[in-house]
């Protein structure tokens, strides 16, 4: 197999716990999303390819390299972590600078490449902010400045668009397809087919720490579309916000679980999506994150991995 | 692009900077400042001059030495590595192409620096209190060899608990236990035994080096230079053994999200 990543039969375990159970895969070029129910074993992946964990058995390659290996090779490769842990103390300038620095790039350069990383990201003006003021939003760019600052070939981003508000995974998203057009490779993870679906139809889908389908997704989409969407929003004013939602054709319900916190069912989440952050622009609306219940997910990810046995 | 040593440089700046900041640092910092308060108390009840004096270096031999240098490199140390791995911010500088030693040996000058800027002021300010507060004038080398002394203990503490940082999720526990049961208790015993302490080669040296007043009589048996070598080379090891540790060590934290 050939691949920007190779997995043949991976396993890691966590004490008692496998992580991944004899994962096999192949991530081509161009953007593939691997997408699986919380606890499926994304994180795990993208920690040994990251180099954080060793697999126990089997072969994991990234770039032709062991996965576990250290070296220039890892230049080569941007990773966005999915905890919004950053060094706090830092400014968000400094943040991308240092970690150029480290990659060995001069002092010179190194601002220069910052510049143009933090400017990518919308984050120009905040550059000088320390990053504990930073939002859940700007954490997540300021991360994805770090993981492309170095111009790497492969790209790993575990969750990018977890918690961003809709402005931002639009622009986040139209990010990740511009360095993708500029012949980069990205593998982005999420728990969301929909976010994944927008990006790229090349998709990895992963469940109890195995590899339950590869490629196209139009069959399971369908599974997918056959029942209601969850999707929690965070707002200051849910009445409001659920009033205009409320009124799209596709929506089925709008629930008020607490205060500042809206729960929408939709019939087309595509629908929703893409339509989000027009409506929050043009109504002036606050929508401080946007979160999909995975619940029915989860049902259909059930149903494949009894599928395959 | 600039080689290993601009690469070491970043680290060690990195690792100085996130010492230095934040609560755990302030509250560092009024620990260290024990020593210099309570020779200004002893010098505000008027004493002798020369027990002003004698006091302040005693409690450099009895406090700062083996207590508050200790628990300022242990913190400092230790924390290294293991809040970061906790933390999940370690990922950061360990997926990028700087080699992993330069990221241990970068690590451990940067929590030397910043101890040293907690523990050398800890140890020289008594002195100058003493001074201030009434207390006789020290020979010239006493404050040099306090500094010195100062350093050997940061070096050795420091690239011990380093290694501990990488080699246990109880750094601080472990790092406790030694520096209050181990460095405490086999000095009291009789032969050998002191001989396995940090405390004393430190004691050897300051008793080499100064040759008066309480410190003069502070026990180990040997000389200065040989001490302070074999200091540095203890710290230096346990660098090295860190080096190898953190090569295979893997660095996901241990409440694992799969």
């Amino acid at each position: 197999m050939t691949g920007v990543v190779v997995a043949d039969s991976v396993t890691k375990r966590y004490g008692e716990v496998l992580g991944l159970n004899g994962f096999s895969a192949n991530f081509p070029e161009g953007i593939t999303g691997l997408v699986g129910p919380n606890g499926a074993g994304k994180s795990t992946l993208f920690r040994l390819l990251a180099g954080q964990l060793k697999v126990d058995s089997g072969r994991l390659t990234i770039l032709g390299e062991p996965a576990w290996g250290q070296g220039e090779f890892r230049r080569r490769i941007g990773y966005c972590p999915e905890p919004p842990s950053l060094f706090d103390w830092m400014t968000g300038n400094d943040f991308v600078t240092t970690l150029l620095r480290l990659d060995g790039f001069s002092r010179e350069e190194a601002a220069a490449r910052c510049a143009r990383a933090m400017a990518e990201v919308a984050l120009t003006g905040d550059g000088n902010r320390r990053l504990r003021v930073y939002s859940k939003g700007m954490r997540q760019r300021v991360k994805f400045a770090q993981c492309i600052a170095h111009d790497p070939e492969l790209v790993l981003l575990d969750e990018p668009l977890n918690g961003v508000d809709p402005v931002g995974r639009a622009s986040l998203s139209v990010l990740m397809k511009q360095f993708s057009a500029a012949g980069r490779h990205l593998i982005v993870s999420s728990h969301v087919l929909y976010e994944v679906e927008r990006l790229t139809d090349q998709i990895v889908m992963i469940a109890n720490g195995q590899a339950i389908a590869q490629g196209d997704l139009h069959r399971i989409r369908d599974l997918i579309d056959s029942r209601p969407h969850v999707i929690d929003l965070e707002t200051p004013d849910p009445r409001l916000v659920g009033r205009f939602l409320g009124a799209w054709d596709h929506v089925v319900s709008v629930e008020f679980p607490e205060p500042g916190r809206l729960r929408v069912k939709t019939r087309s989440p595509d629908e929703f999506y893409a339509a989000l952050p027009g409506l929050v622009v043009t109504e002036g609306l606050t929508v401080r994150s946007v979160r999909s219940a995975d619940d029915n997910l989860d049902a259909v990810f059930r149903y494949l991995s009894e599928g395959r046995r | 692009m600039t080689g290993e040593l601009g690469r070491l440089g970043t680290v060690v700046w990195l690792s100085f900077r996130g010492s230095v900041y934040g609560a755990r640092a302030l509250g560092l910092a009024a620990f260290a400042a024990m020593p210099a308060v309570i020779v200004a108390a002893i010098a505000s009840a008027r004493p002798a001059a020369s027990a002003i004096s004698d006091s302040a270096l005693a409690l450099f031999g009895l406090l700062t030495l083996p207590i508050v240098a200790m628990v300022v490199i242990l913190v400092l140390a230790a924390a290294q590595f293991r809040t970061e791995i906790d933390a999940e911010t370690l990922v950061y500088l360990s997926d990028r192409s700087v080699d992993r030693s330069t990221l241990v040996v970068g690590k451990y000058l940067g929590s030397v620096a910043a101890a040293l800027v907690l523990i050398l002021p800890s140890s020289l300010l008594p002195l100058a209190v003493a001074i201030l507060g009434g207390g006789s004038a020290y020979g010239s080398g006493v404050p040099g060899a306090v500094a010195a002394a100062a350093v050997l203990a940061t070096l050795a503490y420091g690239g011990f608990f380093l290694f501990l940082g990488l080699a246990t999720r109880s750094a601080l526990l472990v790092g406790l236990i030694f520096g209050f049961l181990w460095e405490e208790l086999l000095p009291l015993l009789p032969g050998d035994v002191p001989k396995f302490t940090v405390i004393f080669y430190l004691r050897s040296y300051l008793s080499s080096v100064i040759t008066s007043g309480p410190l003069s009589g502070y026990g180990g048996a040997l000389d200065g230079s040989s001490a302070a070598a074999v200091l540095v080379l203890f710290g230096a090891a346990f660098v090295i053994l860190g080096c190898f540790v953190f090569r295979f060590l893997e660095t996901a934290p241990e409440k694992e999200s799969v």
